[in-house]
């Protein structure tokens, strides 16, 4: 493998031949899965966007996609709040199958969040694919249905994941160097 | 005193509607598991005292903590047990069949036709209990102050609601029980208590909840962000016994979490103090392998609080040090829709 592009990065996890190859699999597993279905896609906003368009266009079934995003944790001690949708899904999801595609299920409260609250919309069934399953960090256990890869407790980017917003847009998923915060990273 | 019960079918998310309730307005959360720890304290177990008492044993120690805390009791039945409390708002939380059924099949990981069947199934469960603790089977509607249809609001919505009523009736301003009122009520529980042979210990008190590290607190924070349920220190486990059958060593895990039925402990703590801590896991998990319980190290919860933005990445890190996820990873406090 050539020498990272990014001198931050310690080394390359998946290149983007090895993604489009895996989603492409995961993609038939699911065209396969839901070949007499209703599917709607429904992708967590913002990592998930790279990982939902490219696996949308894998699947070989009618697909339909929608998008939401919630709320992040706040340090603030007066307004501690609770997790909610900020931009909830345009349409309704009643009788049909969702898969929820995230770019990375680590602790699992978020996922679970988002199952909880989907599953009382009345889908006919619900599921979770991702890209990343980071399963040393998990608190919360639940149901990974599809997922691309697993990876170890390393901080990655790439495909939708971000460091500070950052990076999304890489083709590929790279762990970052342990130091990297200590050099005082700045764009 | 504040004092509101907040009750449900199964599967209509009362519980978190009844947490949300309790941190917006600062009162003490009494959910079901809390209060059958805290009746198996001052009484017996649950399972040796006869149901038809439960009305009572409810009684005793809500009035006990409602003299020292504004309360939000999410256990079913409240609504009948706790009827002459001053500053009483009870709260009912419905939803349509097939939600509920979308909550089970998340919660339990069921497909929907089996989510259906295990609601019907608590249906007629919960129905059969209440017949034996309050002689009813069926709620009655007017038993409620308030009925929230969650069907279309979420569940911080109805808390919202609940809030602004408890405002609006001024519930607070009203004080805690006094000792007076406290001792009455108390006394009549006595007096009904004593037909059965069962007499309170009257030792009920509920912890402080001192957390004895920050990462801790901050760590409940998380929880509570992510509406997870949890308990601080509610349970020791005795790990050896003297020839006497005394206790010389035991284990508190830092937190309960009963949904998942799962204790979490954290350890920030020096290496040579792990390596004691580890010890008694490992004769935790022999001597109750039944218990489900994970260990978080500094080092996986450093990464965790970096992660969610909760502190800056220690100055001099571990040789392997702060790696967040890719979720949110600013450690500033919160933009709003970062992932």
């Amino acid at each position: 493998m050539s020498a990272p592009p990014i001198p931050e990065i310690e080394r390359i996890l998946f290149t983007e031949e090895q993604i489009e190859r895996r989603i492409r699999e995961v993609a038939d597993e699911i065209s396969e899965r839901y070949r007499h279905g209703d599917l709607k896609l429904v992708g967590v906003l913002k990592g998930a966007v790279f990982f939902l368009t490219a696996l949308a266009r894998a699947i070989r079934i009618p697909v339909k996609i929608d998008f939401l995003s919630i709320s992040s944790f706040s340090t603030r001690p007066a307004a501690p709040g609770v997790v909610r949708i900020a931009k909830d899904l345009d349409e309704s999801i009643e009788g049909e199958d969702v898969l929820l595609v995230e770019d990375i299920v680590d602790t699992g409260f978020t996922a679970r969040y988002l199952l909880q609250t989907l599953a009382a919309r009345g889908p006919n069934s619900l599921a979770i694919c991702t890209l990343l399953d980071r399963t040393p960090r998990r608190i919360v256990q639940v149901p990974v249905e599809f997922r691309c890869f697993e990876i170890p407790d390393r901080f990655v980017i790439g495909f939708g994941l971000d460091y500070k917003q950052f990076y999304r847009n890489l083709g590929y998923i790279a762990v970052i160097k342990p130091d990297w915060e200590q050099r005082g990273f700045n764009l | 005193m504040g004092l509101i019960t907040v009750t449900g079918a199964p599967g209509a998310r009362h519980e978190e509607t009844a947490r949300l309730i309790a941190q917006r307005l600062g009162f003490e959360l009494i959910s079901e598991t809390r209060l059958a720890a805290l009746i198996e304290e001052e009484f017996a177990p649950a399972g040796s005292l006869p149901e038809r008492v439960y009305p009572e044993l409810m009684t005793s120690i809500v009035a006990r903590l409602a003299t020292q805390h504004h309360l939000v009791v999410s256990a079913d039945g409240a609504e009948l047990a706790l009827p002459e409390f001053p500053g009483l708002l009870r709260v009912y939380i419905v939803a349509p069949e097939s939600r509920r059924v979308g909550v089970l099949m998340v919660e339990h990981r069921l497909d929907r036709p089996a989510a259906r069947e295990l609601l019907h199934k608590l249906e007629a469960e919960e129905k059969l209990r209440r017949r034996r603790r309050f002689g009813r089977g069926l709620r009655r509607m007017e038993n409620f102050d308030l009925v929230i249809n969650t069907e279309r609001l979420e569940p911080e919505e109805a808390a919202e609601i609940v809030a602004a009523a408890a405002t609006n009736r001024g519930i607070i301003e009203q004080g805690l029980l006094s000792p007076a009122a406290e001792a009455h009520l108390q006394f009549q529980v006595r007096l009904k208590l004593s037909r059965y042979g069962i007499a309170p210990a009257g030792k009920l008190t509920l912890k402080p909840r001192r957390f004895s590290h920050p990462s801790e607190e901050i760590f409940a924070n998380l929880l509570d962000f992510y509406r997870v349920a949890w308990e601080y220190e509610p349970r020791t486990f005795p790990l050896q016994w003297d020839k006497h059958g005394n206790v010389i060593e035991s284990f508190t895990p830092d937190f309960y979490l009963p949904q998942f039925d799962l204790y979490v402990e954290l350890t920030t703590m020096k290496q040579s103090l792990v390596t004691k801590k580890n010890r008694k896991i490992k004769l935790l998990r022999q001597i109750y392998p039944d218990i489900n319980i994970q260990v978080f190290y500094q080092k996986d919860f450093e990464n965790l609080i970096f992660k969610y933005g909760l502190t800056r990445p220690p100055a001099n890190p571990p040789s392997r040090p702060a790696s967040g996820g890719a979720r949110s990873s600013t450690p500033e406090p919160a933009a709003s829709t970062t992932r």
